[in-house]
């Protein structure tokens, strides 16, 4: 291929590639000029504002109890996270470093249990949890998680199995249990792996909708998911999405913040579950 | 539940002693495998088994819940089977599956194929691809609900042009391509699955084509596609069952169009997993409700065990390739 023609379809490729990120990038960026557009003109659809209203941000906090909203998100995302983990890998370790009869049967009942859709689960268990009087309490969506999840053990177990044997062996032949293996060996040694399962799980508990909708009613007990679509369908009418908008960025920004910091746990998470799934 | 054993001509053949120690360190390490297991086995008996043995038994009675079930046999089926909003929301699903998944793929696709040759600002493209992906359903919904609106910045976008833009949430005709839009600005994981599948593609393949005389398209035709098909069947597959469960974005929408209402249905738009939803927290009713998870579990299990009946007919697999 000539000189010319080589850099013509370089030229080509990345011109393609620019105009789709500018495409992917133009939502973040309508969403950011909203979020600081005075009233006056977010109800006529200026694209750029005229000024910066900070105030926007100020006037979301007043308007709903965003904070409190944060509050419980972060305390449904620390709890599921903590259960998940905790749960997670004792059970990841007896699927991949403890051998036993019939373990390859059970996890892939594992594995079955992931293709289960949650319809037919939360019909009963929404029965469930109102006869234990969780209802309106953030118990629903965080108790689930102390009980392992099939993708967390899957993600977990994938890890588990690339733990050199040798060092496991040798801290047993020094007379450690099982579960000081798994304690003072495959936990240090599985950190990035038990990393990646942690920040799925806040992510999804961050996220969830489906869950808190169902089982959160009242204003203050609401996580930021929920919370947004009332905001958004309280003011859709009065035609603040400026306010909508800036309530989303709230509830982005962190979750952005983190998949900077850990970007490659995340790709590799991702390419791992499709790759190997 | 199974646990570790061993044969018993070696036991007999050992000294009692020896025998007993041995039987003890067994049981040891059964209790072991057990107390590590026994998270998952509480979660899988209290939050997947009894659910599933619930639902399906209710999905044949009418039942509320904190009422005594009452057994109807096959009624709820038959209801469900007959009623008009299943058709419709199925037709929706179908729709959304038709038209939103090709476009979702092919644009991931095209996205890492051009970023699996691009060396410069590969990282750069590849997080802002990426990035859309994470944001919560919710929000994406917020967002475009925002983007969409009449005199938002896409109608200004359009009065730029001189063009009329469509009224995305009031018109049957446009609130799906909406769902669509959405849905293929979070492409991201789909990107990044494929993008891993074309890099373990090997080189040799590219410069044997090149030897036989092979153009761009041609490779891409003949050693790409049949490459990356296995890759491209599971995120088919996994998104058919993401469409089948979409549920937030359209609740979103929905919302800020009929205030307060919980509907779950942009202009004529019902999706499955909305009329779920409807039934059992609007209605109330619970039998219906557990029928109908258990025809959408019936849909989505035939969904995918046609797509793997379908893989052998396109799917490439290496073993025709090198065997």
């Amino acid at each position: 291929m000539s000189r010319t023609r080589r850099f013509l379809a370089l030229v080509g490729r990345h011109s393609v590639l620019i105009g789709l990120a500018v495409m992917f990038a133009l939502p973040f960026f309508f969403m950011l000029l909203q979020s600081v557009m005075p009233l006056d003109q977010a109800k006529t659809g200026t694209l750029f504002p005229s000024r910066f209203e900070w105030d926007n941000y100020s006037e979301v906090f007043r308007r709903v109890p965003l904070g409190g909203y944060v509050l419980n998100t972060l305390k449904v995302c620390a709890l599921s996270v903590t259960g998940t983990v905790v749960s997670c890998v004792p059970v990841a370790y007896a699927f991949s470093i403890l051998r036993w009869k019939g373990r390859t049967a059970v996890f892939v009942l594992v594995l079955c249990t992931m293709m289960l859709p949650y319809q037919v689960l939360f019909v009963s268990q929404y029965q469930i949890f109102s006869s234990l009087g969780w209802l309106d309490t953030i118990l629903p969506l965080v108790v689930p998680a102390f009980f392992a999840d099939a993708f967390s053990i899957f993600l977990l177990r994938q890890f588990f199995l690339t733990l050199p044997s040798e060092t496991l062996d040798a801290a047993r032949v020094d007379g450690a249990g099982e579960f000081t293996v798994l304690t003072r060996v495959v936990v240090p040694m599985a950190k990035p792996g038990i990393m990646a399962v942690a920040i799925f799980q806040f992510l999804f508990a961050w996220s969830d909708f489906f869950g808190p909708n169902i089982y959160l009613s009242s204003e203050e007990n609401l996580t930021l998911a929920v919370g947004l679509v009332r905001l958004n369908t309280a003011v859709a009418r009065l035609g603040e999405s400026n306010l909508t908008m800036a309530a989303s960025v709230v509830f982005v920004l962190p979750l952005l913040v983190i998949f900077f910091f850990a970007q490659r746990t995340f790709i590799e998470g991702v390419t791992l579950t499709g790759t190997k799934g | 539940m199974a646990a570790a054993t061993v044969s018993g001509a070696a036991v007999s053949e050992e000294p009692p002693e020896r025998r007993a120690a041995r039987r003890r360190a067994d049981r040891r390490r059964r209790l072991t495998v057990l107390a590590m297991l026994s998270p998952w086995i509480i979660g899988f008996c209290v939050f997947t088994l009894y659910p599933v043995v619930n639902s399906f038994y209710w999905s044949f009675t009418i039942k509320r819940y904190g009422a005594p079930a009452r057994w109807v046999g096959l009624q709820n089926y038959e209801l469900l089977l007959r009623s008009d909003d299943l058709l419709k929301s199925l037709g929706n699903t179908a729709y959304l599956a038709a038209f939103g998944l090709p476009v979702r793929v092919g644009l991931a696709l095209l996205a890492a194929t051009l970023l699996v040759r691009a060396r410069r600002g590969n990282g750069v493209y590849r997080v802002m691809f990426f990035v859309p992906s994470i944001v919560p359903a919710v929000a994406s919904g917020a967002l475009f609900f925002f983007l969409l609106k009449e005199g938002g910045p896409v109608s200004s976008l359009f009065g730029l042009f001189g063009a009329e833009a469509p009224l995305w949430f009031g018109d049957p005709r446009w609130a799906k391509p909406a769902l669509i839009m959405v849905a293929t600005w979070a492409l991201g994981d789909v990107m990044l699955i494929l993008l891993a599948g074309l890099v373990d593609i090997p080189t040799s393949l590219y410069e044997a084509a090149e030897l036989d005389g092979a153009g761009r398209w041609a490779k891409f035709r003949h050693v790409t596609l049949p490459m990356i098909s296995p890759v491209i069947f599971f995120v088919v597959l996994t998104g058919m069952i993401g469409v089948l469960q979409s549920f937030d974005q359209a609740y979103v929408f929905s919302q800020g169009v009929r205030e307060g209402r919980l509907t779950g249905e942009p202009a004529g738009s019902l999706l499955t997993y909305a009329m779920l939803q409807l039934r059992l927290f609007q209605d109330g009713r619970v039998g219906f409700a557990a029928a109908m998870a258990w025809v959408m579990f019936l849909i989505t299990l035939a969904v995918t065990l046609v797509m793997l009946w379908s893989r052998r007919r396109w799917v490439h697999t290496a073993t025709e390739e090198f065997g």
